[in-house]
């Protein structure tokens, strides 16, 4: 059965019939009640799962490059970013050789936030005892609310799935996220925690999207002393006395720009320390990590850089204008779709803070809804008359905007476009087919 | 004559879901574009009912279940005061999940069912969080109450929807908007949100005024005819992008 399964995401990928990443799990799941109990027992090592709002496919990705480069044995991942429960089976059977032999060392699976408690559900009762199971929760932040729903529903949910977790199975939390840190106390495992502490790094001023600002605990507002980005900070409550756990020591030098990129790092050496790898060899590791495609991405053109921040929900749009404002840009392209992989609705843009934008920087508009996208900037500008309005440019096709985009550059230096995410595919085939140019 | 604006965002640390304040931003730019000067205050639990009298135009967005109890739980606290606010004509807009706290009732998905604040007459019933919710771009139709001079009037709104309640309007209660494309307020009627004296509820998401620059404009006008007690023309602004943004969903539902 795997291997006819293995040859249909063949098939359909070689005459480009849907989605080979998803098809064969999608049969699989219509056989198998629970489609994962079928493959757990083949994961020599364990199995380890990276859910979150922001992040996941960076951090899994860490983590692989991790295990591959320390322990040489097979990993099985879905690097296509398909984390629903049929990605994770179709990577599992497209891991299968076709003599039908498993030798698998580690499973590492970044899971959507609806998927998780159906994953987890798998998990549950047929894991056994010498098997690792590690599970990092990276955040929680409001993220398509059309298909998501809001952020407490997603986090009830997820409690509910954790406590069916076997009692061998470790957390690895964020602690700056209350809502995160909050499953250490509410759920009886192994937990470690992650944080960033750097004062110097406080915000000056605060995100408008906060999602956590409540005790996830007694339900009173939380008092920050600091703040990194949206609810993520030094946290505690005065009512309840629930604070800010403490966070494991980590020092990891990397190139990789923006405070966020860290959280990611922290829980990825967290993972190395689960399964084993030595201190050593994870901080060598990491320091070296290129970041996945999308996620501060740079291609070449014509001498000039394009770099791609990926930026599909508030938190981390205002993470990756934080990041793109700090290297100095003289032009940004912001790329607005509304398909289903970026959530019909948005409304979201409103929650951004384009405001800190200054007026020195030239912002180009595109995307399926580039109107509303510029309508955002008009109203996110200090002092808009006919003089101001020449910051802003409306390029109805993607392709004219990188063009025009490009063409304001002098050589060396660099285009930064803030897509969200189906306009980020859209962008690399137009770099890298460099059809435009 | 310097006009002056003060602005109520009801309960932003409790009810601002998903680009709510996106209503407020489009406000007071539109003041500032046209020298009204403008002053936001935010309504929350411990803001006192004199601070909460002195606005002239109120503001209300969506939150989530939790939050939404403890906001309607201080609300119902108010509500004679907001009350004596709408009867004298103070305008207001209410997006995406607060015209729920408005009416007699509302009942959440697990069945419980909460009071209402009882100004408009209407009651909404989640009928189940099995039950699809209602999801999508939306259209609707307005009459001229809301055209203004000097502003570019379309009869037309439009936005996004999503909510799971479905909401049923007493007999005298006048509806906003009739639905073109969409749900609206329970899928059934046609009808979308409601209007009482000079306040708006309507199930649209977020930031409805970025692409409904007329109904903005006549909040604002509303809210300074009835401050300074009399007729107010106001400056044209450029709005040919809000128009474009406008349009572009008209486009795409094959409206135009």
């Amino acid at each position: 059965m795997i291997i006819f399964l293995k040859v249909m995401g063949y098939v359909l990928r070689f005459f480009h019939l849907g989605s080979g990443a998803t098809w064969p799990g999608e049969v699989f799941l219509e056989f198998y009640h629970r489609p994962l109990v079928y493959f757990i027992p083949k994961f020599k090592e364990g199995i380890i799962f990276v859910a979150g709002t922001n992040g996941k496919t960076t951090t899994t990705s860490m983590i692989v490059s991790l295990l591959e480069k320390s322990e040489g044995g097979k990993i099985v991942t879905n690097d296509t970013g398909a984390n629903l429960l049929n990605g994770v089976i179709s990577a599992c059977i497209n891991a299968y050789s076709w003599s039908g032999n498993t030798d698998f060392d580690w499973g590492v699976f970044e899971v959507d936030e609806n998927s998780l408690p159906s994953v987890l559900m798998n998990v549950q009762c047929s894991m056994p005892n010498e098997k690792k199971i590690v599970l990092i929760l990276l955040n929680l932040f409001r993220d398509q609310l059309d298909r998501y729903g809001e952020v407490d529903a997603i986090a009830r949910k997820w409690e509910k799935a954790l406590r069916m977790l076997p009692s061998h199975a470790q957390l690895i939390l964020n602690a700056d996220d209350p809502q995160i840190a909050y499953f250490g106390k509410s759920v009886k495992l192994k937990t470690h925690y992650f944080g960033i502490n750097q004062k110097e790094n406080y915000l000056k001023i605060k995100d408008h999207a906060i999602d956590s600002a409540y005790c996830p605990n007694c339900w009173n507002s939380l008092t920050y002393e600091g703040i990194y980005f949206s609810h993520l900070g030094i946290w505690r409550c005065d009512k309840c006395g629930f604070k800010r756990p403490p966070v494991a020591n980590i020092n990891i030098k990397s190139h990789l720009p923006g405070l966020y990129s860290l959280y990611n790092l922290y829980a990825a050496y967290l993972a190395g320390a689960a399964a084993g790898i030595s201190k050593e060899d994870t901080e060598k590791t990491l320091s070296d990590f290129k970041p996945a495609f999308g996620r501060q991405e740079e291609v070449e053109i014509d001498r000039k850089k394009v770099k791609i921040f990926l930026s599909k929900n508030p938190a981390g749009f205002n993470a990756s204008i934080r990041a793109v404002l700090d290297l100095k840009p003289k032009a940004i392209l912001l790329v607005l779709n509304d398909r289903i992989p970026d959530g019909r609705d948005v409304s979201w843009i409103y929650d951004v803070d384009f405001e800190i934008v200054p007026p020195i920087v030239s912002v180009i508009c595109s995307g399926d809804r580039v109107y509303d996208m510029v309508v955002r900037m008009k109203y996110a500008i200090k002092h808009w008359n006919n003089e101001t309005m020449k910051q802003l440019m409306v390029e109805e096709k993607l392709s004219d905007a990188l063009k025009r985009g490009l063409s304001m550059l002098n050589k060396r230096e660099t285009l930064y476009v803030l897509p969200t995410y189906s306009a980020m595919l859209e962008t690399r085939k137009i770099l890298t087919g460099k059809k435009i140019l | 004559m310097n006009f002056k604006l003060t602005i109520g965002w009801l309960y932003p640390s409790l009810m601002s879901t998903y680009g709510d304040r996106g209503n407020v931003i489009v406000i007071e730019k539109r003041c500032q574009w046209r020298e009204i000067e403008t002053h936001l205050t935010r309504i929350e639990i411990d803001t006192t009912n004199r601070e909460l009298e002195s606005c002239d135009l109120i503001l209300g967005g969506g939150a989530q279940d939790r939050q939404q109890e403890m906001a309607v739980s201080d609300l119902l606290k108010r509500k004679n005061v907001l009350k004596e606010m709408f009867d004298r004509g103070i305008p207001g807009l209410f997006v995406c999940g607060s015209p729920q706290l408005l009416g007699h009732y509302y009942v959440t998905g697990e069945g419980k069912k909460l009071p209402g604040l009882g100004i408009f007459d209407y009651v909404t019933q989640h009928f189940g969080n099995d039950k699809p919710r209602c999801i999508g771009n939306t259209i609707g139709k307005i009459d001229s109450k809301f055209e203004i001079r000097n502003s570019k009037f379309k009869n037309t709104i439009v936005g996004f929807e999503n909510h799971g309640g479905r909401t049923y309007l007493g007999k005298d209660c006048v509806p906003f908007a009739q639905v073109i494309k969409g749900y609206g307020n329970n899928g059934e009627d046609k009808t979308e949100g409601a209007v009482y004296k000079n306040v708006i509820a309507c199930y649209y998401h977020g930031p409805f005024l970025s692409k409904n620059p007329h109904v903005a404009d006549w909040l604002i006008k509303t809210a300074l005819e009835l401050k300074y007690k009399k007729e107010i023309e106001l400056d044209p602004l450029d709005d040919e992008l809000e128009w474009k943004a406008h349009e572009e969903i008209l486009n795409r539902m094959n409206m135009k």
